[in-house]
Formats: structure tokens, sequence, C-alpha cells
């Protein structure tokens, strides 16, 4: 039996109406948020080498894109992100470029997902920006006001930004005797706050004091307070140093009058092998998952044969767009009121001529035809 | 105000005693109502009896901010939650379980009959024996039996019901009790009250686990 084609394909979906108004308009506040900051617009192919982001991503994300073969039989994917392809543009076409690069983008990108899962879309659009060529802390500030500003802007106020480093885990762990799965096994301990499985786990490689400490990592969430707490358990020199730059992050977020919206929490454990300093998420009331994250990830560029720090975020534009829709959002209203019908007449010629007339005055029209 | 799904059948009147000694109490009277959700005596919490396998489901959704629920259900589910607390309740088994004297050793393909295909999978997937997976929704130990499957994988508290259709456990996959899971988004933005629930919970599971001893 044939399918029938009516169907559409699980995880994808169409926009109409109001929800691809409001839609525009958020992609347009964040596109104007990163204008306000000068960050460039850059587009980037749709479909490209599965190479560039099976190493830009690292195979366990790269391999969820949807792939196919080029006519000269290479491996080719639907892009699953854009900053493996914007850190490529950096290395290659804006290698002589002065730094910082500030580069942004709305695009969508294409992701297999297990059906399980509760948000299940094959195709989102990631609203998003990259720093590249700034190592320093005021370039993580300066992406994480810019995600502030974006969700200000869209008028959400109950929203978290969480703050982490990905040093304190690898400080953590690097003084473990642990392989590489039982490094893997105590991230994911640690990612889902399972604190009494990972003392378990722990009690073969750590003295039983510091596994008390380590668990607590899992529970370490909050504001600044979180960091002195996470002084009397983590002591290594690789951690604490992170710990420093995270309170001095925070120091300016207080200055800033922005800690409302931030959080620490050091149980954020994801993503270890991309990024190399700070890492965020973003969580937005009446968003069932994150609706954006981001962070430092030195390495990637050197990929392309240009090692360079670099920092950056992602929103998702489509959950961000149900929560403004299912809050009632008058972010993009139209009214009808203002057009102008034009009932069919015998001299089509004069019709159009009043048409056009009224949009050269920028008016709203709307012509009747009856068969 | 926190929602709570709770796996009806087993696990929920354990789970509503553990609750309410954490001080969150349900009313008889809302509980021998046929009402699916209700809210409890301080109004801050709201119960949401619902099937087991569909407690991850509501709360990776944030429809609930946490839940209560078997790790045998989680395993099974790959919901991405956070699991913060082990509550010691509900304690059973996944198994697998043959007809007495089978030996499953060597055999080309395993016909596995199971309410928990990913669990057998991943299992058989680990020791490098090809199945085949027959998916069933209840009586799974009839299979064997009338020769719809080699084994099964199956959930065993007591094993009365194995011993009862002439099977026995070959092998023990892993333990489950209940736990308890918190939705991402919640556990950040509504970090008070769940980390306030998290660990009068906590305290409760631990004094009754002393009590045991």
């Amino acid at each position: 039996m044939s399918e029938p084609l009516s169907k559409i394909p699980g995880g994808m979906r169409y926009y109409f109406g109001a929800e691809a108004r409001l839609r525009r308009s958020v992609e347009d506040t964040a596109m104007s948020v990163f204008d306000g900051w000068s960050y460039e617009e850059v587009t980037t192919p749709t479909v490209d080498y599965y190479a560039l982001f099976e190493r830009g991503m690292g195979h366990a994300e790269a391999h969820r894109s949807f792939r196919l073969t080029d006519t000269d039989g290479r491996l080719l994917a639907l892009r699953p992100d854009v900053t493996s392809s914007a850190a490529r543009a950096a290395a290659t076409l804006f290698a002589e470029r002065a730094r910082p690069l500030r580069l942004c983008y709305a695009a969508n990108v294409f992701r297999q997902q297990p059906r399980s899962h509760a948000e299940w879309r094959r195709e989102s659009t990631q609203l998003g920006c990259e720093l590249i060529g700034a190592g320093t802390a005021s370039a993580d500030m300066e992406v994480l006001i810019i995600a502030a500003e974006i969700l200000q802007k869209l008028e959400l106020s109950d929203f978290c930004i969480t703050l982490s480093s990905v040093e304190i885990f690898n400080g953590v762990v690097a003084g473990l005797s642990l392989d590489e799965p039982g490094r893997a096994e105590m991230q994911r301990l640690i990612d889902i706050k399972d604190a009494a499985e990972l003392q378990k786990f722990l009690a073969p490689h750590a003295p039983p004091h510091e596994i008390e400490a380590f668990a607590r990592l899992t529970r370490l969430s909050g504001k600044r307070r979180t960091i002195e707490e996470a002084r009397e358990v983590i002591t290594n020199a690789r951690s604490v140093a992170a710990l420093d730059a995270l309170e001095n992050l925070w120091r300016v977020i207080e200055s800033l009058n922005l800690t409302d919206f931030f959080e620490i929490d050091l149980g954020d454990v994801s993503g270890l092998d991309y990024y190399t300093g700070l890492i965020f998420k973003i969580y937005l009331a009446g968003a069932g998952g994150r609706v954006g994250r981001g962070g430092r990830y030195d390495q990637l560029t050197a990929s392309f044969g240009r090692a360079e720090p670099a920092t950056g975020f992602v929103l998702d534009l489509d959950a961000i767009t149900e929560v403004l829709a299912r809050n009632g959002s008058n972010l993009a209203q139209v009214s009808d009121s203002s057009v102008t019908v034009l009932s069919p007449a015998n001299d089509e010629n004069a019709l159009f001529l009043q048409a056009k007339e009224l949009r050269a005055r920028g008016e709203k029209v709307k012509v009747i035809s009856d068969e | 105000m926190l929602t709570i799904a709770i796996a009806k059948g087993r696990m929920q009147n354990e789970a509503l005693r553990l609750l309410a000694g954490a001080g969150v109490s349900v009313s008889d009277e809302a509980l021998r109502s046929r009402r699916l959700a209700v809210e409890d005596e301080s109004g801050a919490y709201r119960f949401v009896f619902v099937k087991p396998a569909d407690v991850p489901v509501y709360v990776e959704h944030g429809i609930a901010d946490c839940g209560i629920v078997g790790r045998d259900v989680l395993l099974e589910s790959e919901a991405d939650l956070l699991q913060p607390l082990d509550l010691g309740i509900a304690a059973c088994r996944i198994v697998v379980a043959a007809r007495d004297g089978v030996k499953l050793k060597e055999m080309a393909a395993l016909r596995v009959a199971t309410k928990y295909p990913r669990v057998a999978e991943m299992h058989f997937g680990s020791l490098g024996i090809p199945v085949e997976i027959i998916e069933l929704s209840g009586s799974v130990e009839l299979a064997p039996v009338l020769d719809l499957a080699d084994c099964i994988v199956d959930l065993v508290e007591t094993g009365r019901t194995l011993a009862e259709n002439g099977l026995s456990v070959v092998e023990v996959i892993t333990d489950s009790t209940g736990r308890f899971v918190v939705n991402r988004a919640s556990y950040q933005l509504k970090s008070e009250p769940v980390a306030e629930l998290v660990d009068a919970l906590a305290k409760v599971v631990n004094e009754s686990g002393r009590k045991d001893d």
C-alpha cells in the first residue's frame, strides 16, 4: 500500500497565520538586537559536507544529521548546526579580517530525533551569534547580555540563564583514576543529578570525604553563594581557576542588576567534548525543555587551520514562539481594519490603477475577484 | 504550584505515604474520588495520577514538574529527566526468565517476549546475542509456555507468577525501585519549592531506611 500524499513526515510542520507572524517578529527582534551589538548576518550553506559537521560538533551529535551523497559519492548533510560552518568561514573566508569577528544568523537546522522526546522537531530554527577571536571574560559577558536582552525585548521575564564551566568538572575528574567510559558515566550521573548513584559509582575511585563533596556538586545551584559552597568542596587548581572566572562574571552580572535572570548551576556538565570554558543554558517558564544554550569553544576553529578563542549561543525560535503564542503575546498583531477592499470592475485597468496608487501610499489592499 | 505525576498502581500508595511523611498530603476524600488531578491540603501541590509509562512523558514536557515512577519505566522511556532521588519503594528486578531447564546459550536468534523492548535489546545487544523482540502488553509469562518465545524479559517482585508458570530466572538485568524525577526547566525555574520537596523526601527515605535496618 502506498503512503497517502496527505501525510507529513514526523517532526516536520507548517507555520501559518498568527503563529507565522509571531515567528517572523521574534526573528526580527533577535536580529535587530544582534545588529545593535554590531553582529553581521551570515547565511551558511544548507547542505554541506558531513565531515564538516563531524569535526565541528563531534560524532555523537553529527550522526543525527540527515545524510545524502553527492554526485561524486562524498557524504553530504542537511546542516544540523550553523556554528561549524561559521567557524570554518572564520578560519578561511574571513581569515584576513580584524578580530574579533561578530557573526549572527537565523537559520533552520535539521536533526534526526528519537520519536520519544518531548521536543520532537526535526527541523528547527536557530537564532544564534558567534564572537570569534576574543578569549576574554568580557567576550563571555557580551554574549550573555545579548541573550538576556533578546528575551527581555520579547517581553519575557520568567526566564533563567544557568552558568557553569566545563573546567570545574574537568578539574575534578582529572584527580580521579577514571577511564573514558568511567568519565562518561560520572558525567551522566551528575547530569541527571543522581547523587546516590554517583556516590556508589565513585566509591572505588576516591576517599569517602571527597565522594561526599562530589555528590554535592550535583545539587549546587543558586546565586553567588553557590560559588562559595563549591569552594568548600573543590580545591584542585584547575577547578578553582574556573570558579574564580565564574565569580568575576557574577560580579559583573550583579553590577548590571541582572541577577534575577541568572543562576549558577555547577551540576551542568553537558557538551564537555565541545566546550572549553563557560557553558550556559537558557530556560523559559512555559517551555518544558531548554530554549537555548551556549558557551566558549576555543578548540573548534583549530579544526579548520586557525586556532582562536570563540564564544556564542543559540536560541530555539520555535520553542520561544510556542511560549509567546500560549501567553497571548501581542508582539505580532495585525489589524484588518485599514485594508481597502477593491471590488471587481468591468475595467481591470482602472482597478489596478487604483490599487497601484494605494500601494504607492503604503496602504494595504485586497482585490476581490469573483468567478 | 508544583504538579507531581504519580504512577498509578503498584507504587501509588507507597509514594503517597512518603509524600505525606514529607508534609504533602492529599485528603482521603480527594483520593476516593475518581478525579485524576487533585490538590493537596495546602494547595501548593497538584497531583496527577497517570499510567506508569506516561509519567516520564508528562514530566519531560513540563506539564508535571516532578514525578514518581519506577526505574524500569525510566530505562524503557529514554526521556531526558533529572533523577535526584531513589525513593527505595516498590523494589523489584528486571530479569530474563525461561522455562525450567531451557538453555539459552548459543541460539542463532533468541525469541524474547517482553513489555520492555528497549531494555531487552540493550541487554542482549551488550552480550552480542541476536534477538527477535516480541512486544507484548501483558501476561508475558504465557509466551514461553505456549512457545511464542524462548524467554521473557520482565519485572519480577516475588517470582511467584514465574514459578506458577514453570519459569525460572536465568539472570537479573537490573534492580528497580521508585524514583523521584524532575523536569529540567522546573528544576531551574521553580528551584526553591523543588529543592524543598527533594530535601524533605530525602529525609523521609533516610529515616525509613534506617528503621528497616
